[in-house]
């Protein structure tokens, strides 16, 4: 049933992001493991019609925001250096009516939140976001406000070799359950967007609410649930271990990264229809969901040295026989 | 007591342990073993294996136990070097007693082993592939002995080389369980076990084909190494090649060789062997610098036995300095220090330190020291390569002698200026005493002692008849010497020398009657008849005198400076007189033979230059009598006299081999590597010929061969090529064969080259029998999981060799991307199924089992319906394929993200 779902919700977004369905499963494993997400990539790459329909494709439920769409809240941020705080999460105006100091919320009140170019803002707004992320709640003044269980952040940045950014640091990139890079299309699908342009182009109009704000939830439980394999366990452990001892690594993944990737395989393996993860996730997976923790001390080494210690902690697994179930 | 317990039963603890058993201790044995060998091929070396284990293993073990406990290659090297240095510190600070000598030579080579030791530890803790290092470095060692040896066989090299060959095998298997945590319950430690049993499987295998290829090369070996036991057991194992006859002489016949007599009689005969008993380099020269000989003692023969009639050797002397050691006993560099003569010695005027190595044929008595008076210090060294067939044993010796001793004296009246100059020195020297005053009466009385009788009286008079009791002890001495060189009215000496002590020769006669007669009647007699003379004349005279025996230092060597040598027939005895703060000094009355001069004897000393040839023939064997020591060659070309010259027509000559040396690629070998046919080069040289006819003016060469002695006697025979063509190559083979023994180069060739062609073939034949025990396990796997991996594994590796290799992507990617599409058959979806089978909680069902075999039944018709049978098969072949379906993927370069 939920695997039906999962699908219809994945097709339903690819309809309009086309020629990444990598991507797009990425995307949503991430909102099933209770994730945020990374994309860095060249503007106009799609990243924000992909938040868009992916907020689009979940129809309305119980909320209390303001939605625009019939779907789940949206909002989108576009994080320039001058940006403070409390544009994001909003400030107390004077109301002549109550006559009495009363809290506008900001756009962080909501469930899809498009952090666009996060790494043009300055630390202290970073920081802000970051602390939402993590904590899902936002205080002002002496209230705190608790955000939704779904809150779903899509940040997106520039390529750090870009002028006029503030990288984030490596504790903050943490918090994000996967790093993707979302690439170019190839030549056929270019073509075919082209073709199709004006169609994607009024995406609003033909995005179909597949999934309700309850079946998110739902899929989120189911996400928990997925069996993993105690084997498996051990080859994440190996591999975080791994980077730990590798040479060219110079900060290798922390216990809360492993967590996270434990997390991030089950929803993934939900993505791909399968109750049980398998050691083609963990390869597919150690690059998103690892890579942005580690720090490198060379080029070359943040090429390959991961995938030197995956790939053979994999091989290991595909070399394993059928274990006794006990 | 808590701690401690703790600390032996952690876990680290026994997994120090474990490697030390598993590791340290093969480690230990394959260098006891090259250490052996190494011993056993240099003698330089010899110096007690069973030490040199201990020490190389001490360093083994504690290196490796420190390594283990965390003291790096620094920490470890510094612990090394105060150990050093506290033994180096223990070692001065011993009292005097303690040898320096003793402990240097040993002290360098045992702590060179400890070091060696230590490094090999540190290097097996530290380095994975240090076994490979240990093991090239061992093996290395051991070749290069191998290759120094002279009779190389097959059956050698493997015998020697086997061990290091199963030591590196034996790490190669080991080596990678060992970087991981050794389960101590050996029920889970199954890689181990695994790999110990593969181990001992391939060592099975190889003694298998070992056998079945030389088990007659084996016997052969085993044999010979039986034999070769047997001979070090019993010593210098030539006991009853000898006959050399000498009973009544100064020598007699040991087990050990010859000695001297411990009990001198008068009577005994003088023995006129010319066997070569010792040679040595003494370092005594002349101020000029030419070398200055001393005599070789053996023993001093100080008491006077009156009812054996003879002198004996005492050891209750006062101040004795005889050493009494075995030098026999003494291993190699081993070394001896008698401190009570050095602190016996009070002879301090013109004293000095003599070095003099001495080199013992197998004649001699090795069990007693033999060196100029004195002797101190002794140390066993090695014999040169060279000439261990001459003499088997050496050692070098420190003495005190004082610079006015030398063997020119008293008798032997030079013809050399210089020689006389010295003589006066030492005259004026030696008579600034003027009596015996000052001597420990004790000693004087010793020395003096008299035996009191008729005879002994009248010898008495006859002293106090040419010397007063007054004269100075030089002049007394002086004395004593002009006496026996007397000449009577006619100007002819009344004492001679000869060997047969005049008419008188009758073992009978009393040995003081016979003294009695030669100093009153005969006038005749040899050295011991005038030592026994002049010292019961000199004791009567009270001068402190005793009877020394040893050898004469005649043979100098002109060609070596300090060198000579010593044959049977110069063993001699004569008097030594004391000289208070001047020592002992050696007086020999003996007069020359005027009847009878020797001929010189060839000169005896090691190194020599190469001997000249009277005669080099080019040969050719024509027959060969290993009984007889004996071969008949023909030859036509031949070197006479340094000339050389081709015969107009071939001779046939008997050679007679049983002396000489026969060498092959020169390298020793036996008689019986020669066969007939071969091409011989025969060389005979002057100093060994009898008989070597003189080149004539005017006659033709072939008259002189005519004259040449039949047999000829060969010293050196070179074979230098097998003549005859490949059949008799081939016969000689076979023979060789027969006999197990003499393995050519071809035979190793031949015997490497199957070994070789044997693991090309199996590892050509590798991935079809991998394919096969694939094929085994699928058939004996049970239903269910086990026969689910038995298939993909099965599966993996048939597609692996049909030319589809898995790289970096998991199975699964593999078989939707590269199966599926190139054999279309439905890999990807046993993938799946398998992967749930795996990972999932979920059970086996029936609906798994049905899809599981109708899989299995689809891979092999899908790999032909795509290659073929033939390229199926061909495809086997490709063992670089099969090999990287074991390896490890590369590293794929992720370029996805910059």
């Amino acid at each position: 049933m939920s695997t039906e779902k999962l699908k219809t919700l994945t097709d339903n977004i690819e309809t309009i992001i086309r020629g990444k369905p990598q991507e797009v499963k990425y995307v949503v494993a991430a909102l099933l493991a209770r994730g945020h997400i990374l994309l860095e990539d060249n503007p106009g790459a799609g990243k924000t019609v992909l938040a868009k329909t992916l907020a689009q494709s979940i129809s309305e439920g119980t909320i209390d925001f303001h939605s625009a769409n019939g779907g789940v809240a949206f909002k989108r941020i576009q994080f320039t250096p001058d940006l403070l705080p409390m544009d994001l999460i909003g400030t107390h105006i004077y109301d002549e009516a109550k006559k009495d100091f009363v809290f506008k919320k900001g756009p962080l009140f909501t469930h899809v939140l498009l952090a666009d170019e996060i790494n043009r803002a300055s630390p202290k707004v970073q920081s802000a976001l970051l602390e939402c992320m993590a904590e899902n709640q936002i205080s002002a003044g002496d209230t705190t406000f608790q955000l939704d269980p779904f809150f779903f952040t899509i940040a997106t940045q520039n390529p750090i070799e870009m002028e006029g950014t503030y990288p984030l640091p490596a504790a903050q990139l943490d918090r994000f359950f996967m790093k993707i890079s979302f690439g170019y299309v190839s030549e056929e699908v270019e073509t075919d967007i082209y073709n199709n342009y004006l169609s994607i182009n009024n995406g609003k109009n033909t995005v179909k609410q597949v999934l309700s704000y309850r079946d998110i939830i739902h899929l989120q439980q189911e996400a928990e649930k997925v069996y993993i394999h105690p084997e498996l366990i051990k080859g994440i452990v190996h591999i975080v271990q791994g980077t730990r001892k590798h040479q060219e690594i110079a900060l290798g993944c922390s216990t809360r990264g492993g967590i996270t990737f434990i997390k991030c395989l089950k929803a993934w393996a939900l993505v791909n229809q399968r109750d049980y993860v398998i050691e083609d996730d963990v390869r597919t997976l150690a690059h998103p969901v690892l890579h942005h923790r580690m720090i490198f001390r060379n080029r070359e080494a943040s090429r390959t040295a991961l995938m030197q210690i995956v790939d053979q902690e994999v091989n290991k697994l595909a070399k394993m026989g059928i274990q006794a179930k006990k | 007591m808590e701690e401690m317990k703790d600390f032996f039963t952690s876990d680290k603890f026994k997994q120090l342990l474990i490697r030390q058993v598993l590791v340290v201790i093969p480690t230990i044995v394959i260098g006891y073993i090259t250490l052996r060998f190494v011993n056993f091929s240099y003698t330089a070396l010899n110096t007690g294996i069973v030490n040199q284990s201990i020490y190389f293993s001490v360093g083994i073990i504690l290196a490796y136990a420190l390594y283990y406990y965390g003291a790096r290659w620094v920490i470890s090297l510094i612990i090394l070097w105060l150990f050093y240095w506290f033994v180096e510190r223990i070692i001065s600070r011993l009292p005097g007693e303690f040898d320096v000598f003793y402990a240097s030579a040993r002290f360098q080579l045992y702590s060179t082993l400890f070091v060696i030791g230590w490094l090999f530890g540190l290097l097996l803790a530290k380095i994975r592939w240090a076994h490979f290092i240990l093991f090239g470095l061992i093996a290395v060692v051991t070749l290069v002995s191998v290759s120094d040896t002279i009779d190389l066989s097959l059956s050698y090299i493997l015998i020697h080389v086997a061990p290091v060959v199963v030591y590196g095998l034996y790490m190669l298997f080991l080596s990678p369980v060992l970087t991981e945590r050794i389960e101590i319950d050996f029920k889970k430690s199954k890689k181990f076990l695994i790999r110990v049993s593969l181990f001992a499987l391939l060592i099975l295998l190889a003694l298998i084909i070992t056998e079945n290829l030389f088990s007659g090369n084996l016997k052969a070996a085993e044999k010979e190494l039986a034999a070769r036991g047997a001979k070090g057991k019993d010593g210098s194992g030539n006991n009853n090649k000898n006959n050399y006859d000498d009973r009544n002489g100064l020598m007699e016949k040991t087990d050990d060789g010859y000695r001297l007599k411990d009990t001198m009689r008068v009577n005994s005969k003088m023995s006129s062997s010319d066997k070569l008993m010792f040679c040595s380099k003494l370092e005594n020269y002349f101020p000029d610098g030419s070398p200055a000989p001393l005599y070789f003692v053996y023993h001093y023969l100080t008491r006077y036995d009156p009812v054996k009639e003879s002198f004996t050797r005492d050891v209750n002397i006062p101040s004795f300095d005889e050493m009494e050691v075995d030098p026999a006993r003494l291993p190699m560099y081993y070394s001896f220090t008698d401190t009570s003569i050095i602190r016996k010695s009070q002879a301090d005027k013109f004293r000095k330190i003599t070095e003099a190595s001495i080199y013992l044929s197998e004649n001699t008595w090795k069990h007693a020291v033999l060196s100029p008076s004195s002797a101190f210090h002794i140390q066993t060294i090695p014999v040169e390569k060279d000439f261990q067939k001459t003499f088997l044993s050496a050692y070098k010796t420190f003495s005190f002698t004082s610079e006015l001793n030398n063997a020119y004296f008293v008798y032997n009246i030079s013809a050399s200026p210089m020689l006389e100059k010295i003589q006066e020195q030492r005259y004026e020297e030696l008579r600034k005493i003027k009596n015996y005053k000052k001597v420990d009466s004790e000693f004087l009385t010793y020395y003096t002692e008299y035996p009191s009788g008729k005879i002994y009286d009248s010898i008495s008079k006859l002293a106090f008849s040419i010397s007063s009791k007054e004269a100075r002890p030089v002049d007394k001495v002086l004395a004593v010497r002009d006496f026996f060189l007397k000449r009577n009215e006619n100007g002819k000496r009344i004492f001679r020398y000869s060997l047969r002590a005049g008419s008188i020769d009758d073992p009978n006669i009393p040995s003081s009657k016979m003294l009695y007669d030669f100093l009153f009647k005969t006038h005749t007699g040899y050295c011991t008849y005038y030592a026994g003379a002049s010292l019961f004349m000199l004791r009567a005279l009270g001068v402190p005198t005793r009877f020394t025996t040893g050898f004469a230092t005649i043979n100098r060597s002109d060609k070596n400076k300090g060198w000579y040598w010593f044959y049977a027939s110069q063993a001699h005895a004569w008097t030594q007189v004391y000289f208070p703060e001047y020592g002992w000094m050696d007086f020999d009355m003996t007069i020359g033979n005027e009847d009878q001069q020797s001929a010189p004897k060839p000169d005896g000393t090691p190194p020599l230059p190469p001997p000249e040839p009277w005669l080099v023939l080019s040969a050719k064997a024509e027959s060969v009598d290993l009984t007889k020591k004996q071969l008949v060659a023909s030859f036509k070309n031949l070197i006479f006299q340094n000339t050389p010259y081709s015969l107009n027509k071939t001779f046939t000559r008997p050679v007679d081999a049983s002396l000489c040396r026969v060498l092959y690629n020169k390298r020793d070998t036996t008689l019986a590597a020669i066969k007939p046919g071969d091409s011989l080069i025969i060389v005979s040289y002057k100093d060994e010929a009898k008989t070597i006819p003189q080149p004539h003016q005017g006659v033709t060469i072939e008259t002189q061969v005519e004259g040449f002695p039949s047999p000829v006697i060969a010293d050196e025979i070179h074979i230098r090529g097998k003549e005859n063509g490949t059949k008799k190559n081939d016969t000689a083979k076979k023979k060789n064969k027969e006999t197990g023994k003499n393995i050519t180069l071809k035979d190793i060739a031949w015997v490497g080259s199957i070994t070789l062609g044997s693991a090309l073939l199996l590892l050509l034949l590798f991935p079809l029998i991998y394919l096969l025990y694939r094929f085994t396990r699928l058939a004996f796997a049970k239903q269910g999981t086990t026969k689910a991996d038995q298939v993909y594994q099965l599966a993996l590796y048939r597609f692996h060799m049909s030319g589809i290799e898995r790289e970096t992507e998991t199975p699964l990617e593999y078989a939707g991307k590269k199966i599926d599409p190139a054999l279309s058959i439905h890999f990807a979806g046993f993938m799946q199924m398998y992967l749930r089978l795996k990972y999932s909680s979920k059970n086996w069902s029936d609906e798994d089992q049905t899809h599981l075999n109708r899989f299995a039944k689809e891979v092999g018709p899908a790999i032909h319906k795509k290659n073929g049978f033939l390229k199926t098969l061909l495809n086997y072949f490709n063992v670089a394929r099969a090999i990287r379906y074991f390896q490890p993927p590369a590293a794929e370069l992720n370029d996805t993200l910059n």
